[in-house]
């Protein structure tokens, strides 16, 4: 499975993004990590062009909050990403908020899995369970 | 007229900068106190230099946190330069300097140097009459540090490698080489004209794991490059590790290679410092425990046996310090300073072998590259992941060498990627640490390694 990775934006903070690498690769996924500061349109070029299953965006300092704004329009414009499974994760906010709030916003921006701050592994078992349901329901059909 | 001379006049015929006088600049220089020569303090080596980090947008603040410093008894005074400097946004600083003088509110997160020019800076550091340190973090530092030196300012810190892998994911990296050497030959050059200018090496780099091996290695190649160049005083530096034994193994070596390398290249005559730098690490949220922090630091940095340290302050979790915490800690390190006697000499041989086999390696692989200059063999060797640094952003670095602490905390090598570390070091290396361990729990244990102080 491929996942493409990487921070959102203005965003320099690495330390977490070399972790979810590492994580990601013990998992036994082809990672494909675009770094820090990293622009929407990078991202959904790079899933294009590694032909991803997984987009997987991080923000530390919050500002996912701000492009997320136009992540449904943007990937509209690219073909064949009807299946890219979307998801984001770190610190959701600038400043302080409560998922309850969060979860459902970003999920309305067009992400299918939604961590705030949530712990590395916990989000990578939420992939995992999300892709076997997915799964599951795709043989059903 | 030279062609460095000419690259001058282009740099310093940009628009934010008032009519440069070469003539009257080298005339200052010539004529300047020694007391604001940085070198001329380290030759007289009464004691450990305490420098703290600091910068305001407005020369009034910037001014006051002055008063303030040496009040606390500073020895060597800072001039931390904001962002916008720092890549060059000479437009955006200029603006948001206007903003911070109408308003009272800071908009820059240190002092726009160019921006306020070497003419009215001058005045400030000749009214205080200390060394003063340029601390900024720019690729392309050219105009920067002609204003820098224009005004008193005779140590400048940074490097090609450390001033861009910790700090920027795509500037290019060949080009940083280039900009430092006309930093490197302006720096030689004004030496002549009175007591050297000072060269600092920014050693932390990631401070995020990095082991010793590769600080040193990039330490050493900072200053090569910079003493090729005709600098003759220059300082290496690191910072806290988490572990005293490593941080005394690591001054040993740095130490004894630097003095060795130096010889190589025929600049023996070059005067080396060591600096070592507080905790750079994630701080304490507690304000009394970083003070405590701060305390074992400047207790570590006199085993080190470092000629200058380099200070956080108790409000470092925070964000900027404000000039009453920053004069504080310079006030307590003097103080711990003042009160340690009676130092121990701890040698630990296995562990400095084990660093110098590292380090001579590295170094050897660096000089066997078949580019004809230093700076070309330093570049593909950074591009071939010879050298490598945990957590760089930079999209040159190769990120494959896997660092975690072993139960003394000590930074090891447990990947080594394609970094030549002798095997018989990478096993020492790894028989330090609990390898059986699954990657996850690895990873967590990294986390943990990374915010020990916290």
């Amino acid at each position: 499975m491929k996942v493409v990775t990487g921070v959102v934006g203005n965003d320099i903070h690495v330390v977490a993004n070399r972790l979810i690498e590492l994580s990601l690769h013990a998992r036994g996924y082809e990672v494909f990590n675009l770094g820090v500061n990293t622009y929407l349109e990078e991202f959904f070029d790079a899933a294009v062009e590694t032909g991803a299953d997984v987009l997987m965006i991080s923000s530390l300092n919050g500002e996912a909050e701000g492009w997320s704004r136009e992540v449904k329009l943007l990937k509209s414009k690219y073909k064949h990403l009807d299946d890219l499974i979307m998801m984001i994760g770190g610190n959701l906010v600038v400043g302080s908020g409560n998922s309850e709030d969060i979860i459902p916003k970003y999920k309305n921006y067009g992400f299918d899995i939604v961590c705030h701050q949530v712990d590395l592994n916990t989000g990578l078992d939420l992939l995992e369970t999300f892709i076997n349901e997915r799964d599951t329901k795709e043989s059903t059909k | 007229m030279s062609l460095l001379q000419e690259e001058r006049e282009i740099i310093l015929s940009n628009e934010y900068v008032d009519n440069f006088d070469f003539a009257e600049v080298s005339e200052f220089v010539k004529n300047a106190s020694k007391d604001l020569f940085i070198s001329h303090h380290f030759n007289k080596k009464n004691k450990m230099l305490v420098q703290p980090r600091g910068g305001f947008p407005t020369y009034k603040k910037q001014f006051a946190l002055n008063e303030f410093f040496v009040q606390a008894n500073v020895d060597v005074l800072p001039l931390t330069i904001d962002s916008n400097t720092r890549l060059n946004d000479y437009a955006t600083a200029k603006k948001m300097l206007r903003l911070s003088e109408e308003n009272d509110v800071d908009m820059l997160n240190g002092y726009p140097l160019v921006n306020h020019g070497y003419r009215t800076t001058r005045k400030m550091i000749t009214h205080f009459n200390k060394p003063v340190s340029l601390r900024h973090g720019t690729p392309d530092a050219r105009l920067l540090i002609e204003t820098a030196i224009a005004s008193g300012i005779f140590e400048i810190e940074g490097g090609p490698i450390t001033y861009l892998l910790p700090y920027s994911k795509n500037f290019p990296l060949d080009k940083a080489f280039l900009y430092w050497k006309y930093v490197e030959r302006v720096c030689a050059n004004y030496s002549k004209l009175n007591e050297p200018i000072n060269r600092e090496s920014f050693g932390p780099l990631t401070a995020t794991l990095v082991p010793p091996a590769i600080t040193i290695v990039i330490q050493l190649l900072e200053m090569l490059l910079s003493l090729e160049e005709g600098v003759k005083s220059f300082s290496v530096s690191f910072a806290q590790q988490g572990s005293m034994n490593q941080d005394i193994v690591t001054g040993a070596v740095i130490k004894k290679l630097a003095k060795y390398y130096a010889q190589q290249i025929n600049c023996g005559d070059a005067a080396i410092h060591l600096v070592y730098h507080q905790w750079m690490g994630a701080f304490p949220t507690n304000k009394d425990y970083a003070e405590q922090l701060i305390n074992m630091s400047t207790v570590i940095a006199s085993m080190v046996g470092a000629d200058k340290i380099i200070t956080k302050t108790r409000e470092e979790a925070s964000g900027i310090p404000t000039k009453e915490a920053n004069a504080k800690t310079v006030a307590n390190t003097q103080y711990t300073l003042g009160i340690l006697n009676g130092l121990p000499n701890v040698v630990d041989e296995e562990e400095e072998e084990m660093l110098t086999l590292q380090v001579k390696a590295i170094m050897e692989a660096v000089f066997n590259d078949p580019a004809d200059t230093l700076w070309r063999k330093v570049f593909n060797s950074i591009k071939s992941g010879v050298i490598d640094v945990p957590f760089s952003p930079h999209i040159i670095n190769h990120n494959n060498m896997i660092t975690i602490r072993d139960a003394k905390k000590n930074i090891r090598i447990i990947k080594r990627g394609n970094v030549p570390i002798p095997d018989r070091c990478y096993a020492y290396e790894k028989a330090q640490c609990d390898l059986t361990k699954d990657t996850t729990s690895i990873v967590t244990d990294i986390i943990h390694d990374i915010g020990i102080m916290q």
